[in-house]
C-alpha cells in the first residue's frame, strides 16, 4: 500500500550515523571497562578462546578504535549531516550517498575490531586497523566530504558561520591526515616513521575531534542560550590560529627522545601557543553565557555542553605543560597520559556529542525526549567517572614517574611500584564503571525516545487511513 | 553580521586549511628524513636489522601480533627516570625499525636493550607465568603461544642488546 510514509525522511542519513554510533559506545566502553580490570586481575578473563581474543595487547588498539571510530566519529559526522544544512538554509546535498556511508563506515569499524582480535595491527597508536581498511576509511570520508562540501556550495544563506569554518577545516585535515598516517608501515622506518605515527596520532584528536567539537559547541550554544554569539573577532582568531599551530604537534611526543633539537622546539614552541585558540573559545563561550548562567541549573544539554568546553580547556592547558622537557621527564609513559587522553575525548567533546544529541535527536524525531530525569542521572555520573578516571591516573602518574626516578626501572623493583599502584588501579576501573553506566543510562533514554517516536508515527497512520 | 564579504565565500577556507596543513606536515614529517642524524644506521640498527627467515623477526612479528608495544616502550630517554636502563636511545638505532615500536606507554618495562638483562630461561619462565617470576606483576600470561612461536619471542627479546661500541657511550 503507498502510504504518505513512503515520503522521504530528509534526516536518514542523520539517524543511520547516530543510531550506530550508540551500539559503538556501548561495546566501546565495556572494552574499556576489560582493560581496566585487568589492571587489578591480570588474569580476568584469561580462560579458554577468550584468553586470546580479550587479550590486553590485542583489545586497548580495539577500545581507542571503537569509541574514536565507532562512537564520536560517528557522532560527529551525524551531527555534520544535520547542523550543516540547517546553517545553509537547505536540504543535504547527494543523500543517497550519505546513508550509503553510513552503512559501509558500520563495516569498516566491525571489519576493523575483527582484525585487530586476530592480531592483525600496524602498531600505530589510533590507526592500527590494516591497510584496506584505511583505504575504505579514506573512500568513505572523501564521500562524506563531497556530501558537505556540496551542501555547503548549494547553500541558500551567503554568510558562512563559524561553525561551517570548522567544519570544512576538519573535513579536509582528517583526509589528509589519515592518508599520511596510514601510509603502509613497511615502507617507512625508524625515528621519522614514528614522528609520522603522532604527527597522526595527535592530529587526529585535534584537527578532526576537538574541531568538529568546537564547531558544534559555536553552533549549540546560541541555540541553547538564546544569546548571540559574544564575539566574532575571537572566533577568527581562534579558528587561525588552531588551523596555525595544531598541525606542528606531533614532535612533542618524543620530547627528551632521540630527535634533533630543532625539531623538539618545532613541536613544542606551536605546543604552548595552542593556548590562545583555547582561551579565545572559552573566552567566547563565557561571553555569550553572560546573563544566562542561571539556565545551566535547568537545561541539562547546556551543562554537558559547558562542562564539556571546561573540560576542553583543562586538557588543553594540561597539553602544553607536559609537552615541556621537565614536566615530560616525569609523567611521560606514566598513566598520567591515558587520564589526559580521556579528558578530551570522554570529557570535552564526547560531552558535546550527549548534549547535541540529547537535543537534536528527539526534534529530528518530532518527539521529545523520553526522561528528563534520566538524562540528569547520565550527567552527574558521567562527570563523577570523569572526575574518578582523571584524578586516579593523574596521581598514579605523578607517584610512577618518581618512583622510576628513585630506581624502579625494571624487575621487581618495577612490580613493587606496579602493586603500591592498586588502589589507583581500583578506583579507576570504579570510574570506568560509573561511565559504562552512564553511557548505557544515556543509549537506553534515545533508545526509548526512538521506539516511542516510531509508535506514535505509526498510529498516526493507522488515524490517517 | 551582513559586513563580513570575505565570509561569504568558502575559497579563502579551503585553501587557509589546506595551505597551513602542508606547512605543518612538511616541517613535521617531511624534513626530519632529511636531518643528518636520522641519515645513517649505526651498528646497534644493524644488529637490529633482522632478516626475514631469522627466528628474531618472526619473534618481532608475534610481538606485534600480541600487542607487546602496547605497554612496552623502546625508548630510553637521558633523565633520571630511564638511569638505570642502559644506553641513551639515537635515532640511528632505529634506522631499520619497520614499524618502529618506541611506544607511548610504560605499563610494563622498557624493554631497548632487554636482551641484556635477563637469559632465554627467565623470559621462557615469565612468558609462560608472569606472577611466579614476579610476584604482583600484572603482566598476563602468554601460555598459549605455540612453542614455536615463545621460542621466537624469546629468540627476539634476546636480540635488544646493544652493539658492543655502544656500551661506551654516556648514559648520563
Amino acid at each position: 500500500m503507498p502510504s504518505p510514509s513512503a515520503k522521504k525522511d530528509p534526516y536518514l542519513p542523520s539517524k543511520i550515523y547516530l543510531y550506530s554510533s550508540l551500539f559503538w559506545l556501548a561495546i566501546g566502553m565495556i572494552y574499556g571497562l576489560i582493560l581496566s580490570l585487568k589492571f587489578l586481575w591480570p588474569n580476568f578473563l584469561a580462560f579458554g578462546p577468550f584468553q586470546v581474543i580479550f587479550q590486553y595487547g590485542r583489545i586497548r588498539p580495539i577500545h581507542t578504535n571503537l569509541v574514536l571510530f565507532g562512537w564520536l566519529t560517528m557522532a560527529n559526522i551525524g551531527a555534520l549531516f544535520y547542523v550543516i544544512p540547517k546553517l545553509c538554509r537547505n536540504q543535504l546535498s547527494f543523500e543517497k550517498i550519505a546513508a550509503g556511508t553510513g552503512i559501509v563506515w558500520n563495516i569498516i569499524v566491525l571489519a576493523g575490531t575483527v582484525a585487530l582480535t586476530m592480531g592483525f595491527t600496524t602498531t600505530t597508536e589510533y590507526a592500527e586497523w590494516p591497510l584496506w581498511i584505511d583505504v575504505l576509511v579514506i573512500l568513505g570520508m572523501a564521500a562524506v566530504a563531497l556530501v558537505c562540501f556540496a551542501t555547503i556550495a548549494s547553500r541558500k544563506e551567503k554568510q558562512l558561520y563559524v561553525s561551517l569554518w570548522y567544519f570544512m577545516g576538519s573535513l579536509i585535515w582528517l583526509i589528509g591526515l589519515y592518508i599520511i598516517g596510514n601510509l603502509p608501515y613497511k615502507l617507512l622506518s625508524g625515528v621519522p616513521q614514528f614522528l609520522i605515527f603522532w604527527f597522526y596520532g595527535h592530529n587526529v584528536i585535534g584537527l578532526w575531534f576537538t574541531t568538529v567539537g568546537v564547531g558544534l559547541i559555536y553552533y549549540l550554544l546560541p541555540y541553547l542560550t538564546r544569546n548571540p554569539l559574544y564575539s566574532h573577532k575571537l572566533s577568527l582568531i581562534g579558528f587561525w590560529t588552531i588551523a596555525t599551530f595544531y598541525v606542528w604537534n606531533g614532535p612533542h611526543h618524543l620530547q627528551n627522545g632521540p630527535i634533533p633539537l630543532w625539531l623538539m622546539k618545532a613541536g613544542v614552541i606551536p605546543s604552548v601557543l595552542l593556548i590562545i585558540p583555547v582561551w579565545s573559545v572559552l573566552a567566547n563561550v563565557f561571553g555569550t553565557l553572560k546573563g544566562k548562567w542561571h539556565a545551566l541549573s535547568r537545561n541539562t544539554p547546556l551543562k554537558f555542553l559547558i562542562v564539556g568546553a571546561v573540560f576542553y580547556l583543562v586538557t588543553c592547558l594540561q597539553g602544553p605543560f607536559h609537552s615541556l622537557q621537565g614536566p615530560s621527564s616525569v609523567i611521560k609513559f606514566t598513566d598520567w597520559v591515558p587520564g589526559h587522553a580521556h579528558l578530551p575525548l570522554f570529557g570535552a567533546f564526547s560531552f558535546v556529542a550527549f548534549s547535541f544529541m540529547y537535543v537534536f535527536l528527539p526534534k529530528m524525531l518530532k518527539t521529545k525526549l523520553y526522561s528528563s530525569k534520566l538524562m540528569e542521572w547520565h550527567f552527574y555520573l558521567a562527570v563523577t567517572g570523569m572526575f574518578l578516571f582523571a584524578f586516579s591516573t593523574w596521581s598514579a602518574g605523578v607517584l610512577e614517574g618518581f618512583a622510576w626516578i628513585e630506581g624502579a626501572q625494571y624487575g621487581m623493583q618495577f612490580v613493587e611500584m606496579l602493586i603500591s599502584m592498586r588502589p589507583f588501579f581500583a578506583i579507576r576501573a570504579v570510574a570506568g564503571a560509573a561511565m559504562l553506566i552512564s553511557s548505557f543510562v544515556f543509549i537506553y533514554n534515545l533508545a526509548m525516545t526512538i521506539i516511542k517516536a516510531n509508535r506514535n508515527s505509526q498510529n498516526e497512520e493507522i488515524s490517517a487511513g | 553580521m551582513s559586513g563580513y564579504e570575505d565570509e561569504k565565500s568558502m575559497l579563502p577556507y579551503i585553501i587557509g586549511a589546506v595551505i597551513l596543513f602542508f606547512v605543518g606536515t612538511a616541517g613535521t614529517t617531511y624534513l626530519p628524513f632529511y636531518d643528518d642524524q636520522m641519515q645513517a644506521p649505526n651498528q646497534n640498527a644493524e644488529l637490529r636489522h633482522l632478516s626475514v627467515e631469522s627466528s628474531e623477526y618472526r619473534g618481532r612479528e608475534v610481538y606485534i601480533r600480541e600487542g607487546c608495544h602496547t605497554c612496552h616502550t623502546m625508548f630510553v630517554r637521558p633523565v633520571l627516570a630511564d638511569s638505570s636502563l642502559g644506553p641513551i636511545s639515537q635515532p640511528a638505532d632505529y634506522y631499520y625499525d619497520a614499524p618502529a615500536m618506541l611506544g607511548t606507554k610504560r605499563t610494563g618495562a622498557d624493554l631497548m636493550w632487554v636482551g641484556n638483562r635477563w637469559n632465554e630461561d627467565w623470559h621462557r619462565e615469565h612468558l609462560l607465568n608472569p606472577q611466579k617470576v614476579l610476584p604482583g606483576s600484572i603482566m598476563p600470561r602468554y601460555d598459549y603461544l605455540s612453542d614455536e612461536d615463545l621460542e621466537d619471542l624469546i629468540a627476539y627479546l634476546m636480540s635488544l642488546k646493544p652493539s658492543p661500541q655502544t656500551e661506551g657511550r654516556p648514559v648520563e
